[in-house]
């Protein structure tokens, strides 16, 4: 049945007012409830809830008509509230035909108020108000392909799940992402609500220290890719100097056979690459334009590292080569951090053998 | 906009009389969108987009359509249908209209039905070839009518002759139409733009034209996968009755946008007419009409005689049926007002309750959910296989030195007519220019000497071989 009003006709909701009763909610809203971690009860603070109002029409043939959403993150209480959008779609055959509710936490498991991850079963717990949102921790056996292909939700949920793109990526290759990798024993670094902290490979002082420049650096990452568990960047971008006085790392920390392919990857991507035998398992050298390029890979730490030096800085091509084994020594240090933070103290040092990284974080 | 405002007391008037009901096509913003994500999952699409189109993350890729790049009426027109779309999908671009390769295919399966009435042309009768057709009688005029009071802008339609009067072009001809930009013409125009056009704002504007399009070339398809659409059944699914499609519902709610089922391996085909109807029975519009009914086509309910055997009931009944396929067996006529189903291959396709003297043939739940969880998956093979097809040729290019070696690979025999390949360079300012083309008619390598400077090689090629027209694109960095 529906409900004629003085917008779009509303089409009776198929969730409860609240989990205590019968009585079907308003798909108009508002709607409010709070986020806990399933195994604790804790509120779990910083998640990304979306709410989304999709509208419909058209006689016969019906299709969709425009959409509403409304998102925010959750402060120390998890909880939330999403008001009644005020500005309807009008039209003689406009309905609004459903209103979803997205969760997004990294390190969880995604929640829907439509469906539930990995059995595709309907939810049926969804409650227009005093909702409880139990988010169960991300496991290493599920896959982030799958996890994207269920999760839906616009900018927001996007925006907060973009780091999954890379490890997901990864898996429709073919490659062990590092999660599955972990359960099968393989060489690993990361914990899916941690993201790869770069910062510890290299420093300001060290670069001076190798090419003798005297300008200022801002330390920042590179754009080009999004950091995530596995992967990260540091770029040291000489202030008022074009782009032949930078230098950059990136680094991917992606598991033993992954990495093989990853430094495959690069060689055969990166311009005039030449391999060599200079640093790591394997190394290469490239040149593209005004920049110097040195990759190499530790293939029992799982990593690949990647560095770049333009020739105003790298005035020698040994130059490279000492900032690499710069930042090799200081690959023990390479850490994580809780989503996008930067590393904190006391955090295990990532790069360790399946045995060292037992119990870590 | 002023149409609608002025038409405003007229439309509220006519909802009193003429409540809408949900169609029973596939819903577009949850089942065409979770068919086509389970396809591309199935196909090679992410392996092509990052190994042949050089997108690193495949179906993940991030890509921005740049309106600025378009017509202004094609970017007017793209951006209020994208506008449109449910952000819960997951398929909807950003503001800034940035979104996953994945994305905006199944934002052009959602589209293909957006506006609604863009589905008259999904209809495809696999026996004639015909599209919808509602024939003689005034049911298309009235429909007309009642969609220029839902909408303003289709009084100008009405006007113009175009309105959605129940008839439509055939699916396989509107696949391949001009008029639809989101067909297959659309699609090869822009894979090949992809990697061919000079600026790379332009490139992946039209990569993402040209997944959209991809994207409503298998929606069309999976509406062949639906019984009404190849059953030519718009009055009996669409305007029986205004209390809503019981199976387009059921799959909706059961299944949303990212439950379905998830898909087999692609079916091969040996042609695009073939994934919908082909001289070997195996097209999807056949195979879906051939085993499942439609509300509109079902036996028309009979009375029989005391002594009359079952499967003589059953032969009164096939005799009603206005196609071939499904029939009715033997039916079980000993209890009054008990729920009997035929049962074809394991799935119930019909239901059916004796009343005293008279049999009474319907659908219900049980067979909607029959018919969803056997077909869904079939439909999803399909759609994968229509991806695997179209992209099967492909460019390989080996830079050595300062040559380009660059082979066809991948289409079907025969090779067919000679096609031309045409090469591009790309300079330190991302900016393509074009080599001079070359001729070939085997899938022997041609080679393309380089320019100074080029950092990356692209190619593409249109032909025809023995499986259709074809469109391969490529691109690879210079070392």
């Amino acid at each position: 049945m529906l409900v004629a009003s003085c917008g779009p006709l509303v089409e009776n909701a198929p969730f409860a007012l609240r989990p205590d009763t019968l009585q079907p909610g308003d798909l108009l809203g508002p709607f409010d409830g709070i986020i806990v971690d399933a195994e604790t009860e804790r509120p779990i603070a910083s998640a990304t809830v979306a709410g989304s109002w999709a509208f419909e029409r058209g006689i016969g043939l019906h299709g969709p008509a425009g959409s509403r959403e409304f998102s925010l993150e959750t402060s120390a209480d998890g909880r939330y509230q999403i008001p009644r959008p005020d500005d309807l779609e009008t039209g003689g055959s406009m309905r609004l035909r459903r209103f979803t509710l997205v969760v997004y936490r990294r390190g969880y498991v995604a929640y829907r108020s439509d469906f539930k991850f990995g059995s595709d079963e309907v939810r049926h717990d969804f409650s227009q108000h005093a909702n409880k949102v139990r988010l169960d921790k991300w496991q290493p056996t599920l896959e982030h392909r799958q996890h994207l292909a269920f999760l839906g939700g616009g900018v927001a949920i996007a925006k907060a799940a973009g780091w999954e793109a890379q490890p997901a990526s990864l898996e429709y290759e073919g490659l062990a992402a590092p999660h599955i990798a972990e359960a099968k024993g393989e060489t690993v670094f990361s914990a899916s609500e941690q993201t790869l902290d770069a910062s510890p490979l290299l420093s300001v002082e060290e670069v001076r220290g190798v090419t003798g420049f005297a300008g200022e650096f801002e330390v920042g990452r590179l754009a080009d890719r999004v950091r995530s568990d596995v992967f990260d960047s540091r770029h040291f971008k000489a202030k008022g100097k074009p782009e032949a006085f930078d230098v950059a790392v990136r680094v991917w920390a992606i598991g033993t056979a992954a990495a093989e392919e990853q430094f495959k990857k690069l060689a055969g991507e990166l311009p005039a690459a030449v391999a060599t035998e200079e640093i790591g398992d394997k190394s290469l050298r490239a040149r593209g334009g005004d920049v110097l390029g040195l990759a190499f890979l530790l293939r029992e730490k799982g990593l690949v590292i990647q560095l770049s030096c333009g020739t105003s800085q790298c005035t020698e091509p040994g130059m490279v080569l000492r900032l690499a084994k710069l930042v090799e020594s200081h690959v023990g240090e390479l850490r994580s951090a809780p989503d996008g933070k930067a590393g904190p103290e006391g955090k295990p040092p990532l790069g360790k053998t399946p045995e060292e990284g037992k119990g870590k974080p | 906009m002023r149409l609608r405002q002025a038409l405003a007391p007229v439309v509220l008037a006519g909802i009193a009389v003429l409540t809408p009901r949900f169609a029973l096509a596939w819903d577009p913003a949850t089942t065409h969108a979770g068919l086509t994500a389970r396809a591309l999952a199935a196909s090679k699409f992410h392996a092509t987009l990052a190994h042949e189109i050089g997108r690193a993350l495949g179906s993940l890729e991030p890509l921005r359509l740049d309106l600025g790049a378009l017509e202004p009426d094609t970017a007017r027109n793209l951006k209020s249908r994208l506008d449109a779309l449910d952000p819960a999908g997951g398929y909807r671009p950003s503001a800034d209209r940035i979104a996953t390769a994945s994305a905006w295919v199944r934002a052009g399966a959602v589209l293909a039905k957006t506006p609604p009435e863009r589905g008259r042309h999904h209809f495809f009768e696999p026996r004639t070839r015909t599209g919808l057709d509602d024939g003689p009688g005034l049911s298309g005029t009235v429909h007309a009518a009642r969609l220029t009071f839902d909408d303003g802008a289709t009084v100008r339609d009405g006007a113009t002759g175009l309105a959605f009067d129940l008839e439509g072009m055939p699916a396989l001809d509107w696949l391949r139409s001009p008029r639809n930009d989101l067909g297959l013409t659309a699609f090869f125009d822009n894979w090949v733009l992809a990697v061919s056009a000079a600026q790379a704002n332009q490139r992946e504007t039209a990569l993402v034209r040209a997944m959209l399009a991809l994207g409503g070339a298998l929606a069309i398809l999976e509406d062949a996968g639906q019984p009404a659409f190849v059953r030519n059944d718009f009055r009996g699914e669409f305007l029986a009755q205004d209390s809503g499609s019981v199976l387009e519902r059921f799959v909706s709610d059961r299944y949303g946008a990212v439950s379905l089922p998830p898909s087999p391996a692609p079916v091969a085909r040996p042609d695009l007419d073939s994934y919908f109807a082909a001289a070997d029975g195996n097209g999807l519009a056949q195979d879906t009409q051939r085993r499942f009914f439609s509300p509109g086509t079902l036996p028309e309910d009979i009375r029989f005689l005391p002594g009359q055997t079952p499967s003589e009931v059953a032969g009164m009944a096939n005799r009603s049926l206005q196609f071939p396929e499904p029939t009715v067996a033997a039916l079980d006529l000993r209890q009054s007002g008990r729920t009997r189903y035929v049962v074809r291959d394991g799935i119930r396709v019909l239901a059916y309750r004796c009343n005293g003297d008279r049999v009474h043939f319907f659908l219900d739940q049980a067979v909607d959910e029959d018919v969803a969880r056997r077909w869904l998956p079939e439909v999803e093979g399909y759609a994968a296989g229509l991806i695997d097809h179209l992209l099967r040729a492909r460019l390989q290019i080996a830079v050595e030195e300062n040559k380009a070696r660059v082979a066809l690979t991948g289409t079907a025999t025969p090779f067919g007519p000679a096609v031309t390949v045409h090469v591009f360079w790309e300079d330190d300012a991302g900016v393509r220019t074009e080599l001079p083309a070359q001729a070939t008619q085997s899938d022997a390598p041609l080679s393309f000497d380089l320019p100074k400077g080029a950092r990356k090689i692209a190619a593409y090629v249109r032909g025809q071989d023995g499986a259709g027209a074809y469109a391969a694109a490529s691109e690879a960095r210079v070392p």
